[in-house]
């Protein structure tokens, strides 16, 4: 039955090891490690120097644990807000390897498309509107209001976003932006009506909190962050070979066998969890779930199987190192992070756009 | 008896089905693919050949009327089910992200958990739809014909290690020179011949259906209007289907070949 046709020997033969895994770990590894020394030295980076006895305090069990002065300051401040910022780096740059594998574009950003906007004016309203209502909830129930409540948003959007870019010419990524554009225009709307009907402390909070910031780090969050990416990552593992497929178009992918519509639906849930959390958490942090997807592509190739894990890998570094400038460059104010992302993650959009001049049309 | 013999070799089965896109109505058809016959599909820009191949690839619903695919109805198959039996080249064939070929091609076969054997599928697909020189490359950086290449490698691979399936082509030929148009044409009939696969190709030209195909569907207006043997008895149909007067010869090797002339002229011989 086998064709008795020519086959050249010129292939590596690893092809087998490409095509089932998607290549070498080489890259993964290089960024792992490149993350590490990132978290090591960010750490040291502050008003208050760090020792390196102070990372030996905690082995120290010989007299009792009172944690003081610089090792205090290492263990409870550094080190959680350290990783939640790679984690949350790590929740953007999947949600956004995501969501431009889901629109086949790399223009695609839960950011530039209305997401994060979308997030934050669910969560907006509910700071105002619901904290003035003074219903009578729980308290352990009250720090999910804020992310089940960023997730309706995003979810919103992302289905919004799904409809609309079937009605105007599919597959275009003009129709997609502009459709972007309406809805970040409707989300900044809504924020700015929950800004004027605010009270003082909630406007002090609202701000705060829209132009981005990792303030809220502490131990609690990172894991209950972390608790959120494994079975996120999981979940992406079980559909990266179809998230590849989709690259050949919808139908396409379902004539290979892929079920592209419990596909779309579970990537667009996806991206609306992670982007709502990371929201809720953090406020508006733009341009790296652009930026990070659109590097590990350039440095390592397009296949999803290893763009995704990269992404996050990408992601927590470029969070973490514009974090760490954030909270150093003019000690002992702290600059919002989200307003260094932006400055770096603009200019690089542009770059974006002139290298897709030719496809935007 | 003929009968049954032909209903056991249906691969799959067309009962009266219809189709509405927009305010066009299409159908009804009724047609039946046998196992391993090679079918191609013939009719004026617009008529309705991707309408009805979308029907019978079920990318489009039918509005009324029932299709059968091995004798289950094919509504009812799994999307990974079907792809293991039956591969679809549509006639748009960007990817996107600039996936590498190789990777491009082993899509084919992705809905398969256990695949020991892809690497040499991959080559041997390649090879077989002349594009083994290309593995490797981004797709996005080959021409038209180097990705139309590609892409029926993708379609090879899907079904290399299957039988009696069904490969549904839309104008697999349109960005290739006349040699590969030659060329990928022997290889599509070599590769489904030695699997048993049926094939119903859209195709744009007369002399490559009657030469590869046995049977042509003629669709015009959104209707079959005819089914019939590749032979020269179809040539009146043809000429009816385009509108247009064929000149019929042989080349020494006693093939048909048929040359068109403007329907002016043909008014003139009737008249």
């Amino acid at each position: 039955m086998k064709a008795s046709v020519a086959v050249s020997g010129e292939l590596p033969p690893s092809l087998q090891a490409k095509l089932l895994q998607g290549g070498r770990p080489g890259l993964l590894l290089v960024l792992s490690i490149a993350l590490l020394v990132a978290l090591l030295l960010s750490v040291q980076f502050g008003a208050v120097p760090v020792k390196l006895q102070d990372w030996l305090t905690l082995l120290d069990f010989s007299d009792e644990q009172t944690l003081t002065g610089s090792s205090y300051v290492l263990w409870n401040i550094r080190l959680p807000r350290a990783l939640f910022a790679v984690l949350i780096g790590a929740a953007l740059g999947m949600s956004g390897a995501l969501t431009q594998g889901l629109f086949r574009n790399p223009l695609a950003d839960p950011n530039l498309l209305g997401v994060t906007a979308g997030a934050a004016a669910a969560a907006g309203l509910s700071i105002v509107v619901l904290s003035g209502m003074h219903l009578p909830i729980p308290m352990s129930w009250r720090m999910w209001i804020l992310p089940v409540t960023a997730f309706s948003g995003a979810l919103l959007v992302c289905f919004a976003l799904d409809r609309v870019a079937r009605w105007i010419s599919p597959g275009s990524i003009v129709g997609l932006l502009l459709t972007g554009i309406a809805l970040n225009a409707l989300g900044a709307a809504v924020l700015g009506l929950c800004t004027y009907l605010a009270t003082d402390e909630q406007l002090r909070n609202l701000s705060f909190w829209t132009l981005g910031s990792l303030a809220g780090a502490s131990w609690l969050a990172a894991g209950l962050l972390l608790a959120l990416l494994l079975p996120a990552w999981w979940w992406v593992r079980r559909m990266i070979s179809a998230m590849n497929a989709l690259a050949l178009g919808e139908a396409a992918a379902a004539h290979v066998g892929i079920d592209v519509r419990r596909l779309r639906t579970q990537v667009i849930v996806l991206v609306a969890v992670l982007t709502g959390f990371a929201v809720a958490w953090c406020g508006m942090i733009g341009f790296i779930s652009l930026v990070a997807p659109h590097l590990v592509r350039t440095m390592g190739g397009p296949d999803q199987r290893q763009v995704i894990p990269r992404s996050m890998l990408m992601g927590g570094l470029l969070l973490l190192v514009a974090d760490t400038v954030a909270r150093c460059i003019a000690i002992p104010a702290e600059v919002p992070v989200g307003i260094f992302t932006a400055l770096l993650g603009s200019p690089f959009f542009l770059i974006l756009l002139r290298n897709a001049r030719g496809r935007l049309a | 008896m003929l009968m049954k013999t032909t209903t056991q070799q249906s691969l799959l089965q067309l009962d009266a089905v219809c189709a509405r896109l927009g305010k066009k109505d299409f159908g009804p058809f009724n047609l039946t693919i046998a196992k391993a016959e090679k079918v191609a599909i013939l009719g004026p820009s617009g008529a309705g050949k991707s309408t009805l191949l979308k029907l019978l690839s079920r990318e489009l619903k039918t509005s009324s009327g029932d299709i059968v695919f091995q004798s289950r109805p094919l509504a009812s198959w799994s999307l990974m089910e079907l792809s293991h039996l039956r591969a679809v080249l549509p006639q748009n064939s960007d990817v996107a992200f600039g996936l590498e070929t190789d990777l491009v091609i082993s899509l084919g076969r992705v809905s398969r958990a256990h695949d020991p054997d892809l690497a040499n599928i991959v080559r041997q697909a390649a090879a077989m739809a002349h594009a083994a020189h290309l593995l490797g490359r981004r797709f996005d950086s080959l021409s038209g014909g180097e990705q139309a290449r590609i892409q029926l490698a993708r379609i090879f691979a899907q079904l290399w290690d299957q039988s009696n399936g069904l490969i549904l082509v839309d104008e697999p030929l349109a960005a290739l020179d006349p040699g590969l148009q030659f060329d990928l044409l022997a290889s599509l009939e070599e590769y489904a011949t030695e699997r048993q696969h049926a094939i119903v190709a859209i195709l744009h030209d007369i002399n490559h259906a009657m030469q590869a195909f046995e049977r042509l569907l003629l669709v015009k207006n959104g209707q079959l209007v005819a089914d019939i043997a590749s032979n020269r008895e179809a040539v009146p149909a043809l000429e009816d289907l385009y509108d247009i007067a064929l000149t019929c010869m042989h080349n020494q090797e006693g093939d048909l070949l048929v040359t068109p002339l403007r329907a002016s002229s043909r008014a003139r011989k009737s008249a």
